[in-house]
């Protein structure tokens, strides 16, 4: 009934990260890494470029939430971040996971790294006022994250306990974070999903108290709009006219209804209502697509969803190789995007590299060679019968999926007929989320259906699944590594990483997603995407597949910033 | 009384002593038990041998083109999925007649042995017993049946029976309880009990054979009242939604958008059939509550004697 | 006046049972308030962050169980019902139910009150013209219309007035989005507008069960001597329809009405969730899916106050309207 919560859930985490022990530096492969920021992407104008249209004109979004707004602000709030930081707040540098990490500077005009990495300087960039007119100043960038510090809770992408952050400190214009070790990796997190809260309004009463829960129902930041009014059923955004880029915003207004469900969403889009839309539409060429020329849609792929084996010897079949093997082999994974997904998913691989948004990972060679590049399922079949079984006596397997994510049914149901042929009966079994998250933590389990997180190259999501400390026993709960593969080779992999060159970095990944291949402890099928659903009859300066300048769903944070900080309104132009 | 209107004993809810063939003729008689009868029959049939109806085997299986309209091979169309609506409506009556007559029959079971053990034993356990029967009326039974099956981890089939059984048989007992109160002081039990028969032979030989129509009434209501509940909680997403079924038809149905995308009958049709399922046992009960209190009786045979009956009241005599 | 003390002690009875049942409920059942911020926060919390954060909730997991009822007792009856921790997070529980809980009455509330009074009517009507055209056509189509489930009747209302009609009638929600909560007549219309196809569902489905009680009550209380008595005694038809019959064949709808509250509730909770409306059933189901404890609590708590509040009210109509019952009560049934 609500499954794309599922999907915007899974999204969503895609633009964030756990930090678990890990060492290293990146961001070496990309151009504006020590520079002083200026432009950015070059057709319609960086971000922080000079405006070059003019201002007017509203935008409605339609993303579906599931309930109508509390009209909280707070950052620190996972459940009202979406709403908040990308809007009203900004975080230091926005990393771009769409194009191989490409980083405009926000909050910190520039940034410099220590050899090795242990410690970064930001400048903070100056002119720049918090929305209620005190300027904004270093010392706030300290003050938010000794918040996170003082109050863990608030520490969301866990940068006090597992990346290692040791201190920030504020001198001048300048704000200097020191590390336990390199931290390169981190820069994701603590750069580009870190909103920066004013000081003067978080540390006095019940903000300073509980910062944590404290509602923050006006909230002041330095990002491109402001609070105006929200109510239950819709929050407006107005621009902020002190906004540190002058000229920008374009948009006047920003409308957010709160939408309960995705079917009035989609009827919203559909009708035009509204333009923005970043949920799964079904059958969306009725739906949306021919209701007018000016309705487009591109979802980028972020992540995979995939058939999470159990790994460990207490389940005899799925620690069988072969077995993993002649599912990977047997599925038709077109027609599971087709059907499970509407055709609007791309199908993963067995690298577990998502592509096309990270070809340059990606080792189609070695894919073909190990005869992964399409379905198999004589070959399948003939690895099953290995073992005994065939479709008159077949393996008996259960896989655990969560109860109200219906795509994930529809896939699993297409699954299933796929893997009957070659000897395997497949019982789909659908669990309320805290069941399910119980038993996949602890690996009780033979299958399960799972997508988790990404970053902004594959080694975020595929050092979660398959790196052996991520892991645990069976029995106890996992981090990330649910299928409990412990190679030890692998991991020597991970740890390179960080202090790798850019092309050092793609040759480990292309190793990883060899020892994908070869071991198969994650079975990928389709890619969760970003669902990006927009109308271009007004509004123009949306990212698209030729210019994927931010991750276009709205609920992506701090990506929704670029985004208003593109688009105008036609009519407003004459 | 005269003997022109009905007997006051009867007018006033205790049934009139019946053996089987007076019940199998009343409910002939009635039209509105032979429709809800036909209705029912209908789809037994169709949950025995579903083959009979329909050629497709496994109606969960996505064999078919999406999104097809209705034709001579799929009489109500496709899945947005690809499979036969048609078959799935067919292949899930079955779950749906175990969800009712199941669930039906041990609410009432429960309902019978509460509200007659509370009407006999009296005293304490009477007290108790009512306030247990109250206390699962009053409770909103819906949200707890929410938090049940979701709680309970996964939703089959026997978990939508236990929650069903658990809060449906509250209703009955009252009514079952109020009954075997005013049977106890009526002249054939006091002579059974003068006679010396042991209380179970009385409860079981003498009072429950009276009771027979209240009770087939509850399990009508009970098995409505199942359908419904199930059917609702389905509709939720709180079912197993690889079953099936109707309620899980209209979940898919649901979550697929069916009535914006040009499918509305993927969404009306399992529907229709629950609203049928449902009307078959309302009208059995309505039947019933006719058949135990003739007052309630549409008076169709005699016509003659209702206008003649009309005459006499307007002329304002007796 | 005893009998509206035992009342009132049952009243209590009742809800303590109630309170009890959903204390003890999620305790016995997998998941917990620390798996339910595990979820919000994504799995990215460290575990004393986690711990941290349920204390700032207000959880104390690990005090002794009698404690914790004892203290969940005093907050539900003085109003802390807490902070949510489904998707509201950190919206103090009291500000939601407030928000949601004029929706519910409004549309729920009214609408059942108005199929209840207006069954009652048609069904006295109904009832007083035995063998009228009226009655031989209503009750077969009634007894049809109280069977149809609540959901299915409102698939059938958006379809034919929502997406037939290309969106005349909206079929979600409780006002347009654009608006901001007011007394203007276009914010009041915009709310009937949304209202119109959920209520109109409520008293399609619910009407029928009303008339049909109130007519076989009508009937049977029609043959009583004291109504031959009144006719006897030349009373007009209107008099004896009203006084003598209706009043005394209103008392079991009466109690009935407070015990039909249980499927209002159900209905609530399907209707609003059909139509996307956000009251208290559209609540109540959210916080099941998310596992939102504190809201759930009071939600549950909320309506079985309003049944039990109902069952009150209704009994003391009873024993206003009828004397016998006070009596009956007395002697002990």
């Amino acid at each position: 009934m609500k499954p794309t919560r599922i999907t915007f859930a899974i999204v969503a985490l895609s633009a964030s990260l756990l930090a678990a022990a890990c060492s290293g530096s990146t961001t070496a492969n990309n151009s504006t890494s020590t520079g002083n920021g200026t432009g950015t992407s070059a057709r319609e104008g960086g971000s922080t470029d000079k405006a070059s249209h003019k201002q007017g004109g509203s935008l409605t979004i339609a993303n579906t939430q599931g309930q109508t707004w509390t009209c909280q602000f707070n950052p620190f709030n996972p459940a009202v971040n979406p709403v908040s930081l990308g809007f009203v707040y900004e975080p230091l540098v926005y990393v771009n996971l769409l194009q191989d990490q490409k980083e405009t500077p926000m909050l910190a005009s520039s940034y410099q790294w220590s050899a090795d990495k242990t410690s970064i300087v930001f400048t903070m960039r100056q002119n720049v006022k918090w929305n209620d007119g005190q300027p904004f100043t270093a010392d706030d960038v300290a003050y938010t994250f000794d918040t996170m510090k003082r109050v863990p809770a608030t520490d969301l992408y866990s940068l006090w306990t597992g990346a290692g952050l040791r201190s920030v400190t504020a001198a001048g214009d300048k704000v200097t974070m020191t590390f336990d070790q390199a931290a390169g990796p981190y820069f994701f997190n603590f750069a580009n999903q870190v909103g920066i809260v004013p000081k003067h309004i978080f540390s006095t009463g019940p903000a300073a108290a509980h910062p944590d829960t404290w509602d923050d129902r006006a909230p002041v930041g330095t990002g491109p709009y402001k609070v105006d009014p929200c109510s239950a059923n819709n929050i407006q955004y107005v621009a902020n006219p002190d906004y540190w880029q002058p000229g920008k915003p374009y948009l006047a207004k920003i409308q957010y209804p709160a939408y309960l469900d995705n079917g009035p969403a989609n009827l919203d889009l559909g009708s035009g209502k509204a333009q923005w839309g970043s949920q799964f539409i079904p059958n969306i060429k009725a739906l949306y697509l021919n209701k007018s020329k000016d309705n487009h849609t591109w979802s980028p792929p972020v992540t995979n969803v995939a058939i999470v084996p159990n790994l460990d010897p207490s389940h005899a079949a799925t620690s069988k190789l072969p077995v993993r093997q002649a599912i990977t082999l047997a599925l038709d994974r077109q027609k599971i995007a087709l059907i499970g997904e509407g055709g609007q998913q791309p199908v993963a691989n067995q690298t577990g590299v998502v592509v096309p948004t990270f070809q340059k990972y990606y080792d189609q060679a070695a894919v073909a060679a190990a005869g992964y590049d399409k379905p198999n399922p004589d070959k399948a079949k003939s690895l099953m019968s290995g073992l005994g079984y065939s479709e008159s006596n077949p393996l008996k397997l259960t896989i655990i999926t969560i109860t109200g994510y219906t795509d994930w049914d529809a896939s699993l149901a297409v699954v299933k007929q796929q893997l009957k042929p070659i000897g395997i009966d497949l019982t789909v079994s659908d669990l309320a989320q805290q069941t399910f998250d119980d038993r996949l933590y602890n690996g009780n389990f033979d299958l399960a259906y799972y997508g988790q997180a990404g970053g902004p190259t594959p080694y975020y999501e595929l050092r979660q699944m398959l790196y052996s400390k991520n892991s645990a026993p069976i029995g106890k709960p996992a981090s990330f590594n649910y299928e409990r593969y412990l190679n030890k080779d692998v991991d020597a992999l991970f740890d390179k990483y960080p202090t790798a060159d850019d092309a050092g970095q793609v040759d480990i990944i292309k190793q990883v997603g060899a020892a994908m291949m070869r071991d198969v402890p994650i079975i990928p099928t389709t890619e969760s995407v970003n669902w990006f659903q927009y109308n271009t009859e007004d509004i123009a300066g949306w990212p698209t597949e030729a210019d994927p300048y931010a991750q276009p769903a709205a609920f992506n944070v701090p990506d929704v910033e670029q985004v208003l900080l593109h688009v105008y309104s036609k009519s407003a132009q004459n | 009384m005269t003997a022109l209107l009905v007997d006051s004993s009867t007018a006033t809810g205790a049934p009139v002593r019946r053996r089987g063939g007076g019940l199998w003729a009343a409910v002939r008689g009635s039209r509105k038990a032979m429709v809800g009868l036909a209705i029912f029959l209908v789809f037994a049939v169709m949950a025995l041998v579903p083959q009979l109806f329909t050629s497709v085997r496994d109606p969960n299986a996505l064999q078919f083109e999406p999104g097809l309209g209705s034709s001579a091979e799929h009489l109500l169309g496709t899945t947005a999925l690809g499979q036969d609506i048609f078959a799935q409506l067919v292949y899930g009556t079955r779950q749906s007649l175990v969800i009712a007559l199941v669930a039906g029959f041990f609410a009432t079971v429960l309902s019978v042995l509460v509200g007659v053990s509370a009407a006999y034993l009296g005293g304490v356990s009477d007290e108790t017993l009512t306030m247990l029967t109250n206390v699962f009326l009053v409770l909103p039974t819906f949200p707890l049946i929410i938090i049940l099956a979701t709680y309970a981890g996964k939703g089959t089939l026997l978990v939508i029976l236990i929650v069903l059984v658990v809060t449906g048989w509250s209703y009955g007992a009252n009514q079952l309880r109020a009954q075997a109160l005013s049977l106890r002081n009526r002249d054939f039990v006091e002579s059974a009990k003068v006679r010396g028969e042991r209380p179970s032979y009385v409860i079981f030989k003498e009072v429950l054979p009276t009771m027979t129509s209240l009770i087939v009434a509850n399990f009508l209501g009970a098995a409505l009242y199942s359908v419904l509940t199930a059917a609702g909680l389905q509709f939720l997403g709180l079912g197993d939604p690889n079953s099936i079924s109707w309620g899980t038809m209209l979940y898919w149905a649901q979550s697929q958008q069916a009535l914006q995308t040009g499918l509305p009958q993927w969404s009306l049709a399992p529907g229709l059939c629950v609203a049928l399922l449902g009307v078959s046992f309302a009208l059995l009960n309505y039947a019933f509550d006719e058949i135990s209190n003739p007052a309630l009786r549409p008076a169709r045979r005699p016509r003659k004697r209702r206008r003649l009956r009309a005459r006499r009241t307007r002329a304002g005599g007796p | 006046m005893p009998y509206l003390l035992r009342r009132l002690g049952f009243f209590l009875l009742t809800l303590w049972a109630a309170l009890t049942l959903n204390f003890f409920i999620p305790r016995f059942m997998p998941g917990s308030p620390l798996q339910a911020l595990r979820d919000r926060t994504h799995n990215k919390l460290s575990p004393a962050a986690l711990e941290q954060m349920l204390t700032s909730y207000g959880f104390k997991p690990n005090e002794n169980v009698l404690v914790q009822y004892v203290d969940y007792l005093k907050n539900m009856v003085t109003g802390q019902w807490g902070i949510s921790i489904g998707a509201t997070l950190g919206e103090p529980v009291t500000r939601i139910v407030r928000q949601a809980l004029p929706w519910t009455l409004g549309l729920v509330g009214v609408t059942t009150v108005l199929a209840f009074l207006l069954g009652s009517l048609i069904g006295t009507v109904a009832g007083w013209r035995r063998g009228g055209r009226l009655d031989s056509l209503l009750p077969p189509a009634f007894v049809v219309t109280s069977a149809l489930p609540y959901f299915w009747v409102g698939l059938l209302l958006i379809l034919v007035f929502s997406v037939w009609t290309g969106g005349v009638l909206p079929s979600d929600f409780n006002y347009d989005s654009g608006m901001q909560p007011a007394f203007t007549p276009a914010f009041v219309f915009s709310v009937a507008s949304h209202a119109l196809l959920p209520a109109a569902t409520i008293l399609i489905t619910s009407i029928g069960g009303w008339i049909l009680t109130m007519r076989n009550n009508m009937i049977t209380t029609l043959a009583e001597d004291y109504v031959r008595m009144g006719r006897a005694k030349g009373l007009s038809d209107r008099r004896i329809m009203t006084a003598y019959a209706a009043r005394n064949a209103m008392l079991p709808n009466l109690a009935g009405f407070a015990m039909s509250l249980g499927f209002v509730i159900a209905g609530a909770i399907l209707v609003e969730y059909v139509f996307n409306y956000p009251g208290l059933g559209y609540l109540l189901y959210n916080a099941v899916q998310n596992t939102d404890y504190p809201l759930m609590q009071a939600l549950f708590m909320l309506f079985t106050v309003a049944v039990l509040v109902a069952v009150l009210v209704c009994d003391i109509a009873i024993a206003i309207l009828d004397p016998r019952s006070r009596e009956r009560d007395r002697s002990g049934r």
